[in-house]
């Protein structure tokens, strides 16, 4: 069943949490809701749920019209945060509550639990009281709790947040395989840019009660609208750029960041919203710059600058590395593998026009023919070097 | 060594409140000898005494319990205008004095009232009986029962009432199977305050049924009308009988809930 929000606003207290949401998933597919605390997440959720009324609006599953609906009409299986296991009952009576309120006859229940129970490996723990169990354990019982009523539409807000790494991977391979077996419509609601990105066929941003943007999630990482969503990503390098001149294919940017201390040019690809003299803000992809001791020419058609290793942190088989340049905190990922650096030493960066991209609030392409990196034959490279390194 | 002063200054205040508890009870358990106890409840007004005011105070607790736990329900789930009144108005007969809601409660029911010649009119009398005495009580000891049953309601995660929603359960199912055996704690707790206190109800009472022997002479009636008129012995004896079952039942009810929580309460 496809799921369809219309202008939904929801307010407390007069604080706006979601205004004139627009949402549209279609039938089977897996859709995250990613966003910080306090975004308005949990509270959409609710609302295509029939937990909470939204202000105005409507919420149509399947195109009915189920704003109306009580929760129970919906047909919608929601799984909490917080598991909300009924702490009264074991797991075979928390599995079966929903079955109970449909009426469903004892030994037909027992019959689809014995089942589940099984499938899950749960079938020990059916005595059990949820205070008993394990976090993945009670995750699983709340996703069995809610499955086994058969939703046409599931709701998960934010399931993994309280588990391991260990559980988290379990259980997100776990609802990845439930997914393609029953291609349930699935809303999945996470903070966690990785969750969103392994689990996801498209990701909604939600920032202070708006959608932001809707994407696949490499369409989402490689190209953010706006500002709050690179950063959201882990794209932390926003460069306040001017556009100083185009070509057919390319761009040259003046970089004049806050704290700079001198303004420095750069090479970006040609997108049709770079207009010349007007102001635009840019991400650069952390991992699509490089390193290296010498100032030797690169074959990427690129940007050259020099600078200064600030910080390294390290992030399993990577690091990150916080280079200053010139005033300028510019953030890279580099495999430890390629990294043979000190910090405070002075290091060149490389990266292609392509590893900038404008965040200019919609959908920016590159035209079609520049779409492919263009290969510069001779490179001229831009950029200003702060020491004579 | 400042830890050892801070610890060993709360144990001494901590004993001198218990000081206050024990001496008085201590003044009373020695002042008669346990022969002369057991005689005084050979006595058929002090065991009637006994009879109605068990009589009146367990009625009282059933009668708060389903008056009370839907008004606890309503004020810990809903949301509605003059909520707030509502809630300062259930909790004001703890705040008020007893002998004014006697007074309040004679000048309602009493003959000269419209209300009370309207009952008596038809053949119930409350004043000077036991459904007075009942009436009394639970007007004094019923808020107990409410703020104990809210608060438990209150502390129940609001997301398994949801989750009891989002499977399909109606409100009256949700209440019935899942909030109503997650509050039960709360709710025994708010019966067993109910019943000590209606039990204990002296003020209200007195100026609503008025002491009659064997009738409506409740125990603390009984205590203070045989303390009055010099015959300690009955109104010691009473007194020991009284304490000792409010303490026993808070001690028992105290114990099992302690066992019950580990099972039931956490997740």
């Amino acid at each position: 069943m496809d799921i369809a929000l219309r202008q939904i606003s929801k307010s407390y207290d007069g604080r706006p949490v979601l205004e004139n949401l627009d949402l549209d998933v279609a039938a089977g597919e897996f859709h995250v809701l990613l966003g910080p605390s306090g975004g308005g997440k949990t509270t959409m959720v609710s609302v295509i749920a029939g937990l909470t009324k939204a202000d105005i609006g409507s919420v149509l599953i399947g195109g009915r019209d189920v704003s109306l609906l009580p929760p129970g009409r919906r047909k919608v299986g929601l799984v909490f945060q917080d598991y909300a296991l009924f702490p009264h009952l074991d797991v075979f009576d928390n599995i079966a509550y929903g079955l109970r309120v449909r009426k469903l006859r004892e030994a037909k229940i027992a019959q689809k639990l014995k089942y589940y129970l099984e499938k899950t490996g749960l079938e020990k723990e059916k005595h059990t009281f949820p205070h008993q169990l394990s976090g993945g354990q009670k995750q699983r019982v709340a996703l069995l709790r809610t499955l086994v009523t058969e939703p046409e539409v599931l709701l998960l807000d934010e399931p993994m947040s309280s588990l391991d790494v260990l559980t988290r991977e379990q259980i997100s391979a776990e609802l990845v395989n439930i997914h393609r077996k029953t291609e349930l419509t699935t809303i999945y609601v996470t903070h966690n840019q990785a969750e969103a990105f392994s689990l996801g066929d498209r990701i909604s941003v939600l920032h202070n009660g708006k959608i932001e943007q809707i994407e696949t999630p490499e369409e989402l990482f490689y190209h953010p609208k706006t500002e709050f969503v690179a950063r959201f990503v882990g794209i932390n390098n926003i460069l306040k750029a001017k556009v100083a001149a185009t070509n057919r294919y390319e761009a040259v940017m003046e970089i004049n960041n806050e704290g700079l201390s001198q303004a420095f040019m750069l090479r970006a690809k040609n997108y049709p919203v770079f207009k010349k003299g007007e102001e635009i803000n840019l991400c650069l992809h952390p991992e699509k710059i490089d390193l290296s001791k010498k100032n030797e020419a690169r074959d990427n058609g690129g940007n050259r600058i020099c600078g200064k290793i600030a910080e390294r942190t390290n992030h399993g088989n990577v690091f990150k590395v916080t280079i200053d340049i010139g005033g300028l905190a510019l953030h890279a990922v580099i495999p430890k593998s390629l990294f043979n650096f000190q910090v405070y030493e002075d290091v060149w960066v490389d990266f292609a026009p392509d590893a900038l991209h404008p965040l200019c609030g919609r959908r920016c392409r590159e035209p079609e023919f520049s779409r492919k990196c263009h290969n510069i034959s001779s490179p001229e490279l831009v950029g200003v070097c702060r020491t004579d390194a | 060594m400042r830890n050892l002063l801070f610890n060993l200054m709360i144990s001494m205040l901590s004993g001198i409140f218990i000081c206050l508890i024990l001496f008085p009870l201590f003044a009373l358990f020695t002042a008669t000898s346990w022969s002369e106890l057991a005689g005084q409840f050979k006595s058929p007004l002090i065991v009637s005494a006994i009879i109605i005011s068990f009589q009146t105070s367990l009625t009282v607790v059933l009668a708060a319990l389903v008056l009370g736990v839907p008004m606890a329900y309503l004020l810990a789930t809903k949301k509605f205008p003059g909520k707030e009144i509502l809630d300062t108005l259930v909790d004001l007969p703890i705040c008020m004095p007893p002998l004014v809601v006697g007074l309040a409660l004679l000048l309602l029911l009493g003959g000269e009232s419209k209300f009370g010649a309207f009952l008596s009119g038809r053949g119930v009398d409350l004043i000077f009986s036991r459904p007075g005495i009942i009436m009394a009580q639970l007007f004094v000891a019923g808020p107990f029962l409410i703020k104990s049953s809210r608060q438990a309601f209150e502390a129940i995660n609001e997301n398994v009432t949801k989750a009891s929603s989002s499977l399909g359960a109606s409100e009256f199912h949700t209440f019935r199977k899942v909030l109503l055996p997650l509050a039960r704690n709360g709710i025994y707790a708010g019966m067993v305050m109910t019943w000590a206190r209606a039990l204990g109800e002296f003020g209200a009472t007195s100026m609503v049924a008025g002491c009659i022997p064997g009738k409506t002479e409740t125990m603390t009636l009984a205590i203070f009308g045989y303390a009055m008129s010099g015959e300690m012995g009955s109104s010691i004896a009473i007194a020991m009988l009284l304490i000792v079952f409010s303490f026993t039942s808070l001690l028992v009810f105290k114990s099992r809930i302690r066992k019950q929580l580990p099972s039931t309460q956490r997740i």
